[in-house]
């Protein structure tokens, strides 16, 4: 409409010249708008194969008997599949810690980033900045397969740094990976590492735009630095804290690389994520199942995440 | 006194930070038997360069290939991803009203909420539809969508002066002059900064790679150390060797792009 009106505008059709000259307007305005529609078709038509399609085949696979699924005709079993799931004790327990760990790990990876952001911002920070801004961030762009290589390495009882490490100073073995009590703290740590930045990075941005007059009015009214960092600095980041919410919700809720690399869901079941577990009926060709449960955590995901978002809205008066 | 604190705490933050790479770097140059004696050392006694020998060929794949693997396809998918969300991004901020665009912006957000490690494994029945498994075009073109890039386009094309376009219009000119020789040139700095982005992301790429191939031969860097990390019988050295290999050229990309 709006390319419509300019065209016009920019040039006015000459007025009692008939029905032609609008018509040749009304083309050269549609051929103004068709343009659009081809620079947008690339993008469009990648979205739609590798986004939507899959998508949609995802939760169509998910009604269809596995041995059928690649078939040129599937067979559909109704929620035959999603049944199988629910009466797997192991789903459960899967969904359980995949719960118990996105909630560890946001809380973890947020606190950690707030307070290294808050340090990065400190006036106290003067010389050297920008290098600790460096080492935050260069683990954000390593190749996150490269870097659980090293850190399982690292925990190993034989070779590992940190094993060698804690007996040098007297510090008592961590298990790493290889203990079930250990291994889910040992990747949440591991994950820290490469993603701590990205979050620190964002709350970084909102940090520099926020108003310094507010905290040094605090400073002035004699606040505590816990009052000033609960009722002046916190508020000012709402906007990255919801930001942040949902992008790591999103991110741990799907934790899978870590796994792969550092503990291929053990030991014993201990870091058995969801789309870990999904993943491996995957591999056993039993495509129904996987993507049941590959749906029933998008559902969860999704609901997460628009519950952060729609909390977030409703705070913002 | 807080001004010592300060630094402290950041410094043991900047150890955690770094000093896996450190350890990773040292531990390509040491044989296994001297990082068994002891880990902690923070230089190699000499360089011992056997990790690296150990891993110029894996099973069918040399590592030549496996880095030209990775060279041309995180190279392919970046130019395409830029080109195809640039445009597509910039068509959807000139006219958010049109219906299918507003549609397909939603469709967009949800194959980005959708989980992404499960959006691969409908993906492989979508490439192995088209008959793409196995070749390097399935992954290429997967990797040429990504959230990202949408979002860093479209907020600059929002920001981006109507007075422009409009000056632009007046003096006759059409939408794709208006793209390539006003909006486009503007936009060069945020270009550059979305394909380095789009390139980090797409080097370290793994599990499309792995699920759309049917052999070693389109592998890249980061699947063929998955591999090796993977197998029996633990070559630590060849292992960190090729962890450095990964880690070292987006190291430097990101190192120099920083200083810019």
């Amino acid at each position: 409409m709006q390319a419509v009106a300019s065209a016009t505008l920019a040039s006015p059709p000459p007025l009692g010249e008939g029905g032609w000259g609008e018509g040749s307007q009304l083309l050269r305005a549609w051929r103004r708008e068709t343009v659009f529609y081809l620079f947008a078709t690339p993008f469009a038509a990648l979205t739609i194969v590798f986004g939507l399609w899959p998508i949609v085949l995802s939760v169509m696979t998910s009604f269809t008997a596995s041995a059928t699924a690649l078939k040129p005709v599937p067979i559909y079993v109704g929620f035959a599949n999603y049944a199988a799931i629910l009466r797997d004790p192991l789903f459960f327990s899967s969904l359980r810690l995949t719960l118990v760990y996105a909630a560890l790990a946001v809380v973890a990876n947020l606190g950690v980033a707030l307070a290294y952001a808050l340090l990065l911002d400190s006036p106290l920070l003067a010389r050297g900045r920008s290098f600790f801004k460096l080492a935050m961030f260069l683990p954000v762009v390593t190749p996150d397969v490269a870097g659980y290589v090293v850190w399982r390495w690292l925990y190993d009882q034989s070779f590992g740094a940190l094993t060698a490490f804690l007996h040098l100073v007297g510090m008592p073995a961590f298990g790493g990976v290889a203990s079930p009590a250990t291994a889910m703290l040992a990747v949440l740590i591991a994950e820290l590492w490469l993603h701590a930045g990205f979050y620190a990075v964002i709350f970084l941005a909102n940090l520099a735009v926020c108003e310094r007059a507010l905290e040094e009015a605090a400073d002035i009214d004699g606040a505590r630095p816990w009052q000033k960092l609960f009722y002046v600095v916190l508020p000012e980041l709402r906007p990255a804290i919801v930001i942040n919410l949902v992008y790591a919700l999103i991110q741990f809720l799907k934790t899978f690389t870590v796994v792969v690399v550092m503990t291929k869901g053990g030991p014993s079941g201990a870091t058995n994520f969801l789309s870990y577990y999904a993943y491996q009926f995957f591999d056993q060709a039993r495509y129904g199942e996987a993507t049941a449960m590959a749906t029933v955590l998008f559902a969860i995901v999704l609901l997460a995440a628009t519950g952060v978002c729609a909390l977030g809205e409703r705070g913002r008066v | 006194m807080k001004r010592v604190l300060t630094y402290t705490v950041a410094a043991a933050a900047s150890i955690f930070f770094l000093y896996p790479y450190l350890w990773m770097f040292v531990s390509s140059f040491r044989t296994t038997a001297a990082v068994l004696r002891d880990p902690l050392r923070c230089w190699p006694e000499r360089f011992d360069m056997s990790g690296l020998a150990s891993i110029l060929q894996m099973g069918d794949l040399s590592l030549l290939r496996a880095m030209v693997n990775s060279l041309a396809i995180a190279g392919i998918s970046t130019m395409l991803a830029v080109l195809a969300t640039a445009l597509g991004a910039y068509a959807l901020t000139r006219r958010p009203r049109a219906l299918a665009f507003r549609l397909l912006r939603y469709g967009f957000l949800m194959t980005m909420m959708y989980p992404y490690m499960l959006l691969v494994i409908p993906v492989y029945i979508v490439v192995y539809k088209l008959g793409l498994l196995g070749g390097y075009s399935g992954i290429v073109l997967f990797l040429a969508v990504g959230p990202i890039q949408f979002f860093l386009f479209e907020q600059l094309f929002r920001a981006l002066p109507s007075e422009v376009i409009e000056a632009a219009t007046i003096d006759g000119a059409g939408e794709a002059a208006i793209l390539f020789r006003v909006v486009l040139p503007m936009a060069r700095p945020v270009m550059a900064t979305v394909t380095i982005i789009t390139f980090l992301l797409n080097w370290a790429q793994w599990f499309p790679v792995l699920v759309i191939s049917t052999d070693s031969d389109t592998w890249t860097l980061p699947v063929a150390l998955l591999n090796v990390n993977g197998e029996l019988g633990t070559n630590f050295q060849g292992i960190m060797a090729l962890a450095l290999v990964t880690t070292i050229p987006v190291a430097l990309l990101f190192l120099v792009a920083q200083r810019k």
